[in-house]
């Protein structure tokens, strides 16, 4: 049983490495098997200017996400620490309820909302006197399309830390927190020396699953900017991936992407993964 | 004390402005659906509709495609679910109760694999489906979502299992009862709650699943209701919201009712082990 398992799961992985050896294109496709070309492909990848290109956009990309993810989720769940019950309820569940909203339905409301002949957003915007956005068109260039998919991401992504980072929240010790505030403490101090150490190991599962995620993500970024208008100047590694290995049929090549990207998600992750198998093994 | 109050109010009134932003998206996807055309296309936004219509709905389920794409939804998702549940099931069992060579091995494995972007598999498993066949089925979908679902299901499970304690079976063994019966009378019932909210979760990630839908099926009559939605507004000129919105609310709605229901147990199960390491 659990060498079948092992065996699905593990095949996928074993086949990657072969595939990236060899020389597959949809001729090796129909014949079912490549021919063995050495690092070849590592070397076409690494020669590639687009490919170091989208790693710098995709590393910046992941990092203004999860740093934004993070920030935002933490100081909403300090927010839902201090209002009221009937606000917290009304709040968790708005929160629960964007959670639940599918990725491809969220990637269809925001084309709406951001359309430029008449979308909300720029109406609201203007509305607000934060400028003059009638027409204004957020798809012109690659920084504001990836911007876009930052709102889009982070929107998505929070309901799931902030309602985690307050569920931590509930086993901070409540008379430390008295104490601290009585010897004269303030909020900024109570958070660093009280409350952070106990949500730590929190902050730091959440954090290596949204690097995870938003190093790989796929479908925002290539349904909003749009099949159309994706060019190597907004490629994100999940696209470059898309785009070079399965587009283009270069299989062979796309197998060695996908082991480079896996490769830095692996040393990305690794403390994740350490911390779950240490729960797993001592229980 | 009225210091203290006027920062009550404070906070609350951040909180519902915090709300408000953050459910504006899914009520302008709702309230769209809903307007008339004349409504969606003018300029300045209308945010309720006085004079709702259902016409943008009855227009969705009636475009090519919309009831065959459901159907191929429906069937992948109830294999899937089914398939593995019953797996993940005993795999947990097997990861919960015995030790066996190769354990931490497996769940290395497991854990790794769950890591992987998705992005990273869509060669591999190309490649892979392409050679026996099972591209542009149904089936190499099921398979493909397998790999996914199992080694959560069987992560999740194995946190229910490891709950029960052990006199239980123990107890009702020396009782009389066989194995079987120990475990169908003890064991699984215990573990539904578990089944259950697993079962959820594999039905909302397979319903909601995009890429590997995208690069398997190629073919409007094969494709899940996700990619059917993903083309809704196709390459035409003249795109039509209201309908788009409407066609996002329809496929949003399975998922969110079945998402309100498991919410708390997935939220514990995702960090519970992290939270109590």
């Amino acid at each position: 049983m659990v060498a079948v398992l092992g065996a699905i799961l593990g095949y996928p992985i074993y086949d990657l490495v072969r595939l990236s050896l060899q020389r597959y294109g949809l001729f090796e496709l129909i014949q079912h098997h490549g021919v063995y070309v050495g690092l070849h492909n590592f070397g076409s990848v690494l020669h590639d200017a687009v490919f170091w290109h989208t790693l710098l956009r995709t590393i910046v990309f992941t990092a203004a996400n999860v740093g934004l993810t993070m920030v935002i989720g933490t100081l909403l769940a300090l927010l839902l620490v201090r209002i009221s019950t009937w606000v917290r309820i009304l709040l968790t569940a708005g929160l629960v309820l964007v959670w639940a909203m599918p990725q491809v339905v969220a990637v269809q409301v925001w084309t709406w909302m951001t359309n430029s002949e008449n979308g909300v957003v720029n109406y609201i915007l203007t509305e607000l006197h934060f400028g003059n956005y009638f027409e204004h068109n957020w798809y012109v260039s690659p920084f504001s399309q990836l911007a876009l998919v930052t709102t889009l991401v982070v929107w998505g992504a929070l309901p799931f830390v902030a309602i985690t980072i307050y569920a931590a929240l509930s086993q901070v010790p409540h008379d430390l927190v008295e104490a601290a505030e009585i010897d004269g403490a303030r909020p900024w101090r109570v958070f660093l020396d009280v409350t952070l150490p106990v949500i730590r190991p929190v902050l730091l599962i959440l954090t290596s699953l949204s690097i995870l995620w938003d190093f790989g993500v796929f479908t925002q970024p290539y349904l909003l900017i749009g099949q159309g208008h994706i060019v190597p100047a907004n490629y994100l590694m999940g696209i470059y991936l898309f785009e070079q290995g399965y587009v283009k049929a270069d299989f062979g090549r796309g197998a060695a992407i996908s082991i480079l990207m896996l490769a830095i998600v692996a040393a990305l992750s690794v403390v994740y993964v350490r911390k779950m198998v240490r729960i797993g093994d001592v229980e | 004390m009225t210091r203290r109050r006027a920062r009550g109010v404070a906070w609350n009134t951040l909180g519902l402005g915090v709300f408000v932003v953050m459910v504006f998206p899914v009520f302008w996807m709702i309230s769209t659906a809903f307007k008339t055309d004349d409504q969606v296309n003018s300029f300045t936004p209308t945010w309720f509709s006085t004079t709702p219509t259902i016409r943008h709905f009855t227009e969705a389920i009636h475009r090519p495609f919309f009831w065959a794409d459901v159907k191929n939804s429906v069937i992948v998702v109830l294999v899937t679910v089914v398939i593995a549940m019953a797996l993940a099931f005993l795999a947990a069992i097997a990861l919960a109760k015995y030790r066996f060579t190769g354990r931490k091995a497996f769940i290395v494995l497991m854990i790794g694999v769950q890591m992987l972007p998705a992005t990273g598999l869509i060669i591999p498993l190309y490649v892979l489906l392409a050679r026996y066949h099972e591209v542009n089925t149904l089936s190499g979908v099921i398979v493909t979502y397998l790999t996914f679902a199992l080694p959560f299901s069987v992560w999740t499970l194995r946190g229910f299992i490891i709950g029960i304690p052990k006199d239980l079976e123990e107890a009702a063994m020396v009782d009389g009862s066989s194995r079987v019966g120990a475990f169908l009378r003890i064991l699984l019932p215990l573990v539904a709650p578990g089944l259950v909210a697993t079962s959820i979760f594999t039905f909302i990630t397979s319903w909601n699943e995009y890429i590997f839908a995208r690069i398997l099926l190629n073919d409007q009559a094969k494709e899940t209701v996700t990619l059917w939605l993903s083309f809704y507004l196709g390459t035409g000129r003249n795109t039509d919201y209201g309908g788009l919105m409407a066609a996002s609310t329809l496929v949003a709605i399975p998922v969110v009712i079945f998402f309100l229901l498991v919410q708390r147990r997935i939220a514990f199960g995702l960090t519970a082990g992290a939270v109590r390491g």
